[in-house]
């Protein structure tokens, strides 16, 4: 995305040829559509879509939502690359010499109508995976008085996988979900890894239970371009390696989750007073020693009065 | 739900027998290791025979029944993904008879051959 | 034509092209996915060649010596008999060293990206590891060693 930000600052070509893909679940009919767009610096791809379904062709259908790569609603292929509309450029991806842009619909999800694809199976397999943290005692969990423990490396561990945002372009580049519909695909695969290795998670012979079936982990071959185009570099390439390593070294024996970690106690009250610094002044009319001695009560009820 | 990874691991454990047992295979094909001039004459009868006459005729068929088994199990799974579950029967039954025909075929050359 | 008030989803799955054309889609930094189409057509074409060299190789022992003897005369020089046996090579030697790379990704897990916090400008890690470099090698070893082959085969 580096690319993207020296490409914001850099100016598009004044107009832009938007080529979209289009469909219409009623006829059957795909067909392509060309619309002039003028730009202006710092134009995205999906401005310059609404900018054709404001002012050109309001028949166009697509899904987006926060316009600001977070919501992972927008994944289009743009001129042959799965990515976010509203993370790329106009100027990323058109140029004075080619000012031609295509857009079509994620490949290897079933397009319900032009742009607008049908993410119920990804988010079926992604349910598939448990994506929460599983315990044992899920009495302490449902009612929980302390957090978990974990550290900042146990964090790392899990972090960049805990960034998806379920767009779905990591599917769209898979050479495996490109023919096989059964697939968990690498956003679930990835997910199933980020809960296994979490170590606040006690279901990880569940999860890899899950992970070797014939349509998990080992039907990954590694081609990485997951990886590739993933737009938060969450690595499901990687995660996924993790996941069949591990999976396939505990059917050997070989693996267990190291460690799982424990509710930290409670805090106790140490009686410990953290002194003053020497410059502090207390307001008129504050007295400190009698309010150790007597804590002020605020009663809220009267302070909306 | 019967693990899958207890085929599929075996793709791996035969990828690493294959690697020892194809550079032997193919060392040799190395004129300079057999003690001839060129890559034909390590082809002669008496060569070849020294490969799959005795001692060596077992690691030769350990090689076709290692290679027969990753080869068919990798094409198993390219197929699966191409042709869908409703396939697996057709897919595992050729697979299965292609390895009971040419590990059949592999060791009736090695048990089969007689000095040249 | 779907009925009136019918709607259907388009299936839009590029299917078996994809193991086949690795340029199918356009993504930057990702030879991987070149070496995933190489690795699997050598794949299916090892398995395809290994049914012909097992049914030429129990020539000796089905039809007799003299058969292999016809034979083996075609693998003198540059003839169709070798340069197949080149084109073997090339195929079995890539696939072999990408299968040991693949050996230590997939089943050792090793060589990938180890988890990081993304920064600008959000490269996967694992297209930064080791395996990287590895595939680099593979690619060089494989040609060093091809040409190697092509000159113990042809002389
Ligand atoms: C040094 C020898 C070899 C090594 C190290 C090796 C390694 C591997 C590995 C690790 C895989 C799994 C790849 C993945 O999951 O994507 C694989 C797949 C495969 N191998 Fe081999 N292999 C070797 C020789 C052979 C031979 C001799 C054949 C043919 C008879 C063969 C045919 C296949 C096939 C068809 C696949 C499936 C490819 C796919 O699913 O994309 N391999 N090999
Ligand atoms: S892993 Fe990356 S590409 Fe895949 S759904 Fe999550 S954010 Fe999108
Ligand atoms: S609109 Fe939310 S990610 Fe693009």
């Amino acid at each position: 995305m580096a690319q993207a930000l020296k490409s914001a600052a850099k100016y598009p070509p004044k107009t832009v040829r938007v080529k979209i893909k289009r469909y219409s679940p009623e006829t059957g009919r795909e067909w392509w559509q060309v619309y002039e767009v003028e730009t202006y610096r710092g134009m995205t791809v999906l401005d310059a879509l609404l900018q054709v379904k404001e002012k050109r062709d309001h028949t166009i259908v697509m899904r987006y939502s926060c316009r600001m790569g977070v919501c992972g609603s927008c994944g289009m292929v743009i001129n042959g690359t799965p990515r976010l509309a509203c993370q790329t450029q106009v100027s990323m991806v058109a140029s004075e010499e080619n000012p031609e842009i295509t857009v079509e619909p994620l490949k290897n999800f079933p397009v319900v109508r032009d742009l607008l694809t049908d993410f119920t199976s990804f988010f079926e397999k992604h349910r598939k995976v448990k994506p929460y943290l599983i315990r044992r005692d899920t009495q302490e969990q449902e009612n929980p008085k302390t957090e978990y423990r974990m550290t900042p490396e146990e964090l790392l561990e899990i972090y960049p996988y805990s960034l998806c945002i379920s767009c779905g372009l990591c599917v769209s580049a898979c050479p495996v979900s490109a023919s096989d519909e059964g697939f968990l695909g690498p956003q679930a695969l990835a997910q199933l890894w980020r809960y296994t290795a979490d170590v606040r998670d006690e279901a990880w012979r569940e999860r890899l239970e899950i992970a070797d079936d014939e349509n998990g982990a080992l039907k990954c071959h590694f081609a990485a371009s997951c990886s590739a185009v993933c737009p938060k570099a969450v690595d499901p390439g990687g995660a996924i390696q993790m996941l069949r390593s591990a999976l396939l070294k505990y059917k050997l024996g070989l693996w267990k989750k190291r460690k799982i970690s424990e509710p930290v106690p409670p805090l106790e009250p140490t009686g410990e007073k953290v002194p003053l610094p020497p410059e502090a002044q207390t307001l008129p009319g504050v007295d400190l020693e009698a309010m150790e001695r007597e804590p002020v009560v605020i009663d809220a009820s009267k302070l909306l009065d | 739900m019967v693990g899958y990874s207890r085929i599929q691991l075996w793709q791996y454990i035969t990828a690493i027998l294959l690697i020892f047992l194809l550079a032997w295979h193919f060392a040799s094909r190395l004129p300079f290791l057999r003690g001839v001039d060129s890559f034909a004459e390590t082809l002669a009868p008496d060569k070849v025979y020294e490969d799959l006459g005795g001692a060596s005729g077992v690691l030769a068929l350990a090689l076709a029944y290692t290679a027969l088994f990753h080869g068919l199990n990798g094409l198993r799974g390219i197929l699966l993904e191409w042709l869908g579950p409703s396939r697996k029967p057709l897919v595992n039954t050729v697979v299965v008879i292609l390895f009971l025909v040419f590990a059949g075929l592999a060791t009736y050359g090695v048990v089969g051959i007689t000095k040249p | 034509m779907a009925g009136r008030g019918e709607r259907r989803f388009l299936k839009n799955m590029p299917g078996w092209r994809a193991s086949f054309n690795p340029w199918i889609l356009k993504l930057p930094n990702n030879p991987e996915r070149l070496a995933f189409v190489l690795h699997r057509v050598t794949g299916i074409l090892l398995i395809l060649i290994l049914f012909l060299h097992i049914t030429v190789t129990t020539t000796p022992a089905t039809r007799g010596w003299e058969f292999w003897v016809e034979e083996i005369r075609k693998a003198q020089g540059i003839t169709p008999v070798t340069v197949y046996f080149f084109i073997f090579a090339g195929i079995a030697i890539f696939h072999g060293l990408n299968g040991i790379r693949l050996l230590l990704v997939e089943f050792l897990g090793c060589c990938v990206g180890k988890p990081e916090k993304p920064k600008p400008p959000y490269i996967s890690a694992t297209l930064k590891a080791p395996q990287r470099t590895l595939l680099y090698i593979v690619f060089a070893l494989w040609i060093i060693l091809w040409m190697i082959a092509g000159y113990i085969i042809f002389t």
